[in-house]
């Protein structure tokens, strides 16, 4: 069956099941294919990947699927699907390590490092190939659950675009450049540089890595001319500015959700892109559990420009533009009687916000000790001040902490690219290292960084990508990813936090670390002992004293973090402090087109810029505005009405004397005569999702730090905005707000019973159950198993479920929207990407999806959110109308999915009326890079516990059935029974709130069969008797009675 | 009452004119022929491009998605299963009903049925992701995976409702064709033309018109009549459930069957008006297919379509009777929702247009009644895709609503299914009797006077 | 008007047609049967391996148990085929000089790999676990046959659908006693179905038939 074969020539396919295909191919591609990469994939296999075809005898790649079916049209009619494949190898490693089974996956603790913080994480890798990252549930801050980043930055380890060589330019033709070349470029520089090191800098990106910054030390002691630079586009730096303000040196505030009753957040997304959304999220949800809470629920107040996860998870949320909020906070501040409060001006707020203002002050008021007030991170620094000043008013020690900031001294962000660019101008600047970071992108515009860069005449820039720094330095370095490298990191608290690698680098790769120790001459010590002595001198100032030595240090590696090492909470006194007086539009209600804000947020696909080139964050769509493989300037439905642009427009925006064109989404609660602009899309140089002009892929949405200055990178004021007529077509996986009339009643109507909320006092009252006034059925009635009389209500067999009953429930008041677990979904699940064109087209491939409704006056809605997986109906719709019985019942009460035996009608799609299931219209693989060999190495990607679907095939979330299955299969191997929770699912495991609940029913002691007997427990369309597994616990709100 | 002289020329001439369009020269073939033949292919090709790009690529070509799973494809096979009613209801039931007027047109309604089965059966099959593994899973074939096809769906019954159909029909068809393949045979013969004398005897089956045969004849087209009318009735419920046993609001109700089978009657019959009475002008047909047939047609047309009416109509009343609100908005939604343009395009067809058949002038004029039949069969078209394309839109979960746009492929798919279908129609027209001869003489008032056989 | 008459030995044909339209699809049904049978392309498959390892000496003469060189089996789904340095634990004092285990040598001195055929290979979207298996009695007997008289393995069983099916609808013909799962022409006195239905019923053996016990 040589149609089977991948190495016949004749179909010319590069796919490989196993190490030995991959390896002959990528040997035959590497004397015929000009291809840097693929050797190194093929030795890091060889030594890394033992006894392959055990393990990669199941997660047969997207092509290899199809090679079947391809064989399978030949022979269909002859029936011989089945019959035996291409002849295949099983190579086993000549030395096993010891106590290594092939096939078993391993967990390691290791670490991120993202924008100035860290996240403590572990790594799931089977024999040697990461295939999931997830929180450190151990870790004293991260915890369980992970964000949408740290989910995807798998991704990014195996993409094939990542920069695989060392690159040199001159000018604009590129020389043959090695590491090994590198190093004796380094040698000569260094001699060059002797002692004073004159016109040598370094531009790092944000880092918490202690080794980093001992090596910092020593770097800028062993040249004394040096200066060390640091830049993030998105840092919070006003934080540090506003408390040195406030408290006379610079402190980082630690919001404790726990105990708060009462929380305002103004322009601050506290569960989306602060540092430690995910502590915050946990400790808001822990507040937030109407049912195990003896303080009663928190209550949270949001007042912001943009629409943000926090303002759509809040109870009160008012709408107003960045600008301000602090004559806002001003007169916050004078009704709660602060000492030095300043005159409020009330001009620029209407009847509603004053209300709002006047309702928020009593509540807090009436806190006082569980109040807390938070302010984003783009608010200028005396509004960071007066917050903390508030904060002291409202004598909140209990809920915010204050910690020393590690590194206080150093000028902003801004301030310094600014002063390394005026050098660089100058011609002060001979040698310039950027460690990370993409200044040439993200840079503020006025500076001019490209043309300051052509002034150096040496520039060498680490990064994962080759991209558009890359281009204008003279070296480029091949970064290693942080499952590549040894690191460590503190994350936000302070907490010491080790990184190990998980694997050879893939690509030759290295860390910042190992880049500067060549500077040092330490080019010979290993990077591991270089983190290891940081860590023994850490551990040696720990005030608990931790012991070092062996023992300690391997401890520290398996846990990932050090215990008890977090930063000491301070409680610093309020200095008195003068607000820079306000400006002319901020006591003006209403300003005209010209004087218009612009609020620059970070971007939930790409944080700012640098994931660009990650699919599954490109199409993961934002919760808010269901948007994917885009960004877009948000505006209030009025404003659009009033300046006359209109949704799915091309507009242009003048910001300033810059000028750029992006398309007009007409975000419903966003701000208005406010004008949001999430940064990081529009790469040139990103890669063959991202956008790469030499390839002739083009950009993934706008790029909007063309018209971020360095005077105002966050909120900028005087920015107009024409639509110029032409239009755009966004791809939204739900768009309802320009839907007709008659629809949107629907959906009003609908809302109630497919969203079930209700206010805590109602809730309250006792003998309340949400589905009593509904016409549904009680959930306890669904779940209890049928007796005689029932089950022959049915034409069929009804199943017994004697075993397990696997069940689940999503609480609606824990979910903030994080969209986490769609892509801890997509990882576990092998799922694919479908591209813009296709989402477009309606046929995004996510198993889980969250559910996003508008609520009310468009100009300022309340949000209806629901994360839709599989329900795993009982009584399931979609299994008796599959006509060769694709789609079937466990004797669990799973809803089983054959994709083997799928032959795809799609009739099991139209009786689903969840719309869970998705069909693979197309290969979905079937974007160029496919073919090209350098993608091979995606398919390492694949998690081998699950079955790649072919085109034509039916798929849904199976409640991660391979999870189940093998913890089974190890439970009655050892011969004991399964403990509750000892099963999780992925998008559980990625909840940073705990809002997905899994176990089984049956077992009478589990949580989940405790949930759904609770009073907030409700099937979602239970009418239809369909008798899902899956239960929402209805959302419990707390509104203020006063606005409510 | 005529004389025996009169009726064999009147039988003389029915045979002649009849067997003429097979027998005569390929110059005497009509202009038209020709074209049409020719745009036909060129459509017959289309579909095989069509699919083959479909199985090449997937059906992402075609502009279903993840809220529809099903859209032109399924509409098409409905569609074309509809028209494939006119055909045996003609032969079968209005023969049991001995309705004289049927003699004239059944031999060429139940080609059509035959070849619209034909273009049906493409859909189900090649709709399906992986048509290679359908054709032969959905089959209870015994296999080395010992699982059997569900059948507990709908589509399996469709499979069997189908196939039945497709051979019943086919069969009593060809049992028709015999004393008339006799008949050319024999002209044949007597002409010398060995060739297509041995060609058409072999299809004869060795036919003599003998008494016995006539007898053994008449037997076994009345059992195929009475095996084939339960099935003009059964295969539309069948395929009607399709829908009715989904719980999709707008699909999930009784009154499918009978509304079904209604409606694919009144498309069965516009379609047969639509070819035999060109074809009537063409191969001069005139005095066979006589007006009081096609006005004996266009009645049941105004009776049928007045049924779909009515089911229109109900629909409407269940929707708000069973004060469902997911039914009442898919209703709504249908008659003034984003697909609204193709619901009222299928009322105007399929119920106020048919109304002109009250008038006599309409239902003689040959020209109007043309125009009007395929104004009937879009309008069933489109009856079709409202059930299928606009309930699918917007179900249970608003988040889940999306509008539907075809994409070339759907277009090119439902031409290239017509190209095949009046290919197939214009060849039968060439090479076969395309009226029932001897039924025509059995019906005709000189039947009584003169000998009752087929040939002379 | 002549009548047309087929000239009488085309009488002769009827039956041979007749005989056709009877007898050819049964015919080809059979053929069809018979040729796609695992039992006709599957069973027996008998690649030639890099080093000539002889189960029948290690297993059958010198009595070697299974779990001496696959390791893993009770533990991982994967029988993991052992590394050449389980070789070298004997092959360092026992025929050092050995031509035929050159290969083996080379590779354990340079680390390299050998590169076994696989014999035994079920489709990719199969989830089988041999530790689910072993830990439950089922002997590797049962599915790879009598290995103890293999020179070269071969392929034993069918491994289908249908033969998974048939063993876990009716476990209790191929359970024993889990201790002896590696046992060679295990033979139990008594009735073996009704051993192995004791065996069932004392470890709760149930086997599953869910598609998603082996499809996920």
């Amino acid at each position: 069956m040589s149609s089977l074969n991948p190495k016949d020539g004749k179909n010319g396919d590069t796919t490989w099941r196993g190490l030995s295909d991959l390896v002959a191919q990528a040997k035959s591609e590497a004397d015929g294919v000009e291809d840097a990469g693929d050797p190194a994939v093929t030795a890091y296999l060889e030594q890394r990947v033992p006894d392959h075809d055990e393990l990669f005898g199941d997660p047969l790649s997207r092509r290899r699927f199809i090679q079947i079916m391809g064989a399978s049209i030949a022979l269909s009619s002859a029936g011989l699907s089945a019959c035996r494949w291409e002849e295949d190898h099983i190579v086993p490693e000549s030395h096993r390590p010891e106590g290594y089974i092939p096939g078993v996956p391993k967990r390691y603790a290791t670490a991120m490092e993202l924008g100035g913080t860290a996240y403590g994480l572990v790594v799931t890798a089977y024999d040697g190939r990461p295939i999931k990252v997830d929180g450190n549930a151990d870790h004293p801050h991260t915890g369980r659950g992970s964000t949408a980043f740290v989910q995807a930055s798998l991704l990014e380890l195996y993409d094939p675009d990542r920069s695989r060589a060392v690159e040199r330019h001159e000018g604009t033709n590129s020389l043959p450049a090695t590491w090994t070349s590198f190093e004796e470029e380094i040698r000569g520089l260094v001699k060059k540089l002797g002692q004073s090191g004159e016109g040598l800098r370094v531009l790092s990106e944000a880092t918490t890595s202690p080794t980093v910054a001992a090596l910092r030390r020593d770097f800028l002691a062993r040249f004394a001319g040096a200066r060390w630079h640091e830049y993030e586009p998105l840092s919070r730096d006003n934080e540090r500015a506003g408390t040195r303000m406030a408290f006379g040196r610079a402190m980082r505030p630690h919001l404790n959700l726990v105990g708060a009753k009462v929380i305002a957040a103004f322009d601050a997304d506290l569960l989306g892109d602060h540092p430690e959304s995910l502590r915050l999220s946990r400790d808001f949800a822990a507040g937030r559990d109407p049912d195990d809470n003896a303080a009663g629920m928190n209550r949270l107040y949001a007042v912001e420009s943009a629409f943000s996860i926090t303002g759509a998870t809040c109870d009160h949320r008012l709408p107003l533009r960045s600008e301000l909020i602090k004559p806002f906070l001003i007169a916050l501040e004078a009704k709660l009687g602060g000492t030095g409060a300043a005159a409020p001006s009330m001009a620029a707020f209407d009847a509603k916000a004053q209300k709002f203002l006047n309702v928020l002050a009593g509540d807090l008021v009436q806190n006082r000790g569980r109040a807390v007030v938070a302010v984003g991170a783009r608010q200028p620094a005396d509004v960071h001040a007066l917050a903390a000043r508030i904060n002291s008013v409202l004598a909140s020690d209990s809920t915010i902490t204050y910690t020393a900031d590690p590194d206080g001294d150093r000028p902003t962000h801004t301030e310094d690219i600014v002063q390394l660019v005026a050098d660089m101008q100058r011609g002060a600047v001979s040698t310039l290292l950027i460690l990370g970071g993409n200044p040439v992108y993200d840079a503020p515009a006025d500076l001019g960084m490209a043309a300051a860069l052509a002034k150096v005449a040496t520039s060498i820039h680490l990064s994962s990508y080759s991209d558009e720094t890359s281009a204008a330095c003279t070296w480029h370095l091949p970064r290693a990813h942080y499952l590549e490298s040894w690191g460590d990191a503190r994350t936000f608290d302070g907490t010491y936090t080790l990184g190990q690698p998980i694997l050879e680098p893939i690509f030759g790769g290295r860390s910042a670390i190992d880049v500067m120790k060549l500077f040092l001459g330490k080019g010979d010590v290993p990077t591991e002992q270089l983190v290891r002595e940081t860590f023994e001198a850490a551990a040696k100032e720990l005030p608990t004293g931790q012991t070092t030595g062996d023992t300690a240090w391997r401890r520290a590696l398996h846990d990932g973090y050090v215990a008890r090492s977090a930063a000491q909470g301070e409680k610093p006194a309020i200095q008195p402090f003068t607000l820079a007086p306000l400006g002319a539009t901020q006591s003006k209600a209403r300003v005209s087109n010209g004087s218009l804000e612009v609020v620059f947020t970070s971007n939930t696909a790409t944080f700012d810029g640098r994931f660009a080139n990650n699919a599954w964050l490109q199409e993961v769509p934002d919760f808010l505005t269901k948007m994917t493989w885009d960004n877009a300037a948000l505006i209030s439905p009025r404003t659009a009405a009033d300046l006359g642009v209109a949704h799915e427009e091309i507009a242009e925006i003048s910001l300033g004397g810059r000028k750029m064109q992006i398309v007009v989404y007409v975000m419903p609660g966003q701000a208005p005569l406010s004008i949001a602009l999430a940064l990081g899309q529009g790469r040139k140089r990103a890669g063959r999702v991202g956008g790469l002009d030499s390839e002739g892929v083009g950009s993934v949405g706008f790029d909007t730090y063309q018209v971020r200055s360095s005077k105002a990178p966050f909120i900028a004021t005087g920015a107009s905005i024409d639509g110029t007529g032409k239009k755009y077509r966004l791809s939204l996986t739900v768009d309802h707000y320009n839907l007709e009339e008659r629809g949107q009643q629907a959906i009003a109507e609908r809302l109630p019973d497919l969203v079930k909320e209700e206010d805590v006092e109602a809730y309250k009252k006792p003998g309340y159950s949400i589905v009593a006034d509904a016409h549904t059925p009680e959930i306890a009635t669904l779940t209890v198993p049928r007796t005689a009389d029932e089950a022959n209500e049915s034409l069929y067999k009804e199943h017994r479920y004697d075993g397990h009953r696997w069940g689940m429930t999503t609480d609606l008041s824990k979910c903030t929207g994080c969209n986490a677990c769609i892509i801890a979904c997509q990882a576990e699940n092998n799922v694919p990407v479908v591209g813009k064109e296709q989402v477009w087209r309606n046929r995004e491939m996510h198993w889980l999806r969250i559910d996003r409704y508008f609520k009310g006056d468009p100009d300022d809605p309340q949000i209806a959110r629901q994360p839709i997986l599989c329900q795993q109906c009982e009584n399931a719709p979609c299994e008796q109308v599959c006509p060769v019985g694709a789609t079937l019942h466990s004797d669990e009460g799973l809803n089983d999915m054959a994709y083997n035996r799928c032959v795809g009608t799609r009739y099991c799609l139209n009786n689903c009326p969840y719309r869970v299931r998705r069909f693979n219209f197309l290969r979905w693989d079937w974007y160029k890079e496919i073919d090209d060999p350098r993608a091979k190495v995606r398919s390492l990607l694949f998690n081998p516990e699950v079955t790649v679907r072919s085109r034509g095939v039916m798929e849904k979330c199976t409640f991660c059935v391979q999870r189940i299955q093998n913890v089974k299969i190890q439970a009655k191997n050892a011969g004991r029974p399964i403990e509750d929770g000892e099963i999780t699912t992925a998008c559980q495991d990625a909840c940073p709130t705990g809002a997905i609940v899994f176990g089984d029913i049956n077992d009478k002691r589990s949580k989940v069969a405790a949930l759904r007997l609770g009073p907030r427990a409700y099937n979602m369309l239970a009418e239809l008797n369909t008798r899902p597994r899956n239960a929402f616990l209805a959302r419990i709100r707390n509104p203020h009675p006063e606005l409510g | 009452m005529s004389s025996p002289a009169e009726a064999t020329e009147y039988f003389q001439h029915v045979t002649d004119t009849v067997c003429d369009i097979v027998e005569r020269p390929w110059r005497r073939m009509p202009k038209a022929w020709y074209v049409a033949l020719a745009i036909s292919l060129c459509g017959a090709g289309l579909l095989l491009i069509s699919l083959t790009k479909l199985v090449l690529t997937g059906i992402g070509i075609w502009g279903n998605n993840n809220t529809e799973g099903w859209a032109w494809d399924i509409t098409n096979f409905v569609f074309w299963i509809g028209i494939g009613h006119a055909g045996t209801l003609i032969s079968a039931i209005l023969f049991l009903m001995r309705q004289k007027w049927r003699t004239s047109i059944n031999r060429a309604a139940e080609a059509m049925t035959i070849f619209a089965v034909i273009c049906a059966g493409i859909f189900p099959l090649f709709h399906t992701g992986r048509p290679w593994f359908a054709a032969y899973w959905l089959l209870p074939l015994p296999n080395d995976m010992s699982i059997w096809p569900q059948f507990r769906s709908p589509l399996m019954w469709d499979v069997f409702a189908v196939s039945t159909y497709l051979t019943i029909s086919a069969l009593f068809w060809y049992v028709g064709l015999v004393p008339d393949l006799a008949t050319l045979r024999d002209r044949f013969v007597a002409r010398g033309l060995n060739v297509r004398a041995a060609i058409y005897g072999a299809l004869a089956l060795g036919w003599r018109g003998s008494a016995r045969q006539w007898h053994r004849f008449e037997k076994a087209y009345l059992i195929l009549a009475a095996l084939s009318t339960p099935l003009v009735l059964s295969v539309h419920s069948v395929v009607s459930f399709d829908f009715a046993v989904g719980q999709t609001p707008g699909w999930h109700t009784t009154i499918f069957p009978p509304y079904f089978v209604a409606g694919a009657i009144f498309s069965g019959f516009a379609m047969v008006l639509t070819l035999m009475i060109p074809a009537r002008y063409l191969f001069g047909l005139k005095e066979i297919v006589r007006v009081d047939h096609i006005e004996a047609m266009c009645k049941i047309l105004l009776a049928t379509s007045m049924m779909v009416g009515f089911a229109y109509g109900t629909e409407f009343f269940i929707a708000w009777y069973s004060g469902n609100p997911y039914e009442q908005f898919t209703f709504l939604n249908r008659a003034f929702g984003p697909f609204a343009w193709a619901y009222w395009t299928m009322v105007t067809c399929n119920v106020i247009v048919p109304q002109a058949f009250w008038f006599k002038r309409c239902r003689t004029n040959p020209y109007i009644i043309v125009f009007l039949c395929i104004l009937v069969n879009i309008g069933m078209w489109f009856e079709r895709f409202v059930i299928i394309a606009t309930s699918l839109t917007r179900t249970w979960i608003p988040s889940s609503w999306h509008y539907y746009q075809p994409t070339f492929w759907d277009i090119s798919t439902l031409i290239g299914s017509f190209g095949l279908f009046f290919t197939l129609f214009l060849l039968f027209m060439r090479f076969l009797p395309a009226v029932a001869m001897f039924e025509v003489k059995f019906a005709s008032d000189h039947a009584h006077a003169g000998p009752a056989t087929a040939h002379h | 008007m002549a009548r047309f008459e087929f000239p009488q030995w085309t009488e002769s044909f009827k039956k041979w047609v007749l005989l056709l339209m009877a007898g050819g699809p049964v015919y080809l049904v059979a053929l069809w049967a018979y040729g796609l049978r695992p039992e006709t392309i599957r069973i027996g498959y008998q690649p030639k391996q890099p080093v000539p390892y002889s189960h029948a000496l290690h297993v059958g003469e010198l009595g070697l148990d299974c779990r001496y060189c696959h390791t893993t089996v009770e533990k991982s789904a994967h029988a993991a085929i052992p590394p050449a340095q389980f070789c070298m634990n004997c092959h360092t004092a026992i025929r050092t000089d050995s031509a035929v285990l050159q290969p083996v040598r080379e590779a354990f001195a340079a680390d390299a790999t050998l590169k076994w055929k696989r014999v035994h290979d079920v489709p990719d979207y199969v989830f089988f676990n041999h530790s689910a298996h072993v830990t439950r009695g089922v002997g590797c007997e049962e599915c790879h046959g009598r290995i103890d008289r293999m020179e070269e393995v071969y392929q034993y069983a069918r491994l289908t659908m249908g033969w998974c099916l048939d063993c876990h609808r009716d476990p209790a013909p191929h359970l024993r006693p889990p201790e002896l799962v590696t046992q060679m022409g295990y033979d139990p006195p008594g009735d073996r179905r009704e051993l192995g239905r004791q065996i069932a019923a004392n470890n709760r053996i149930n086997p599953p038939t869910n598609c998603s016990t082996c499809h996920r």
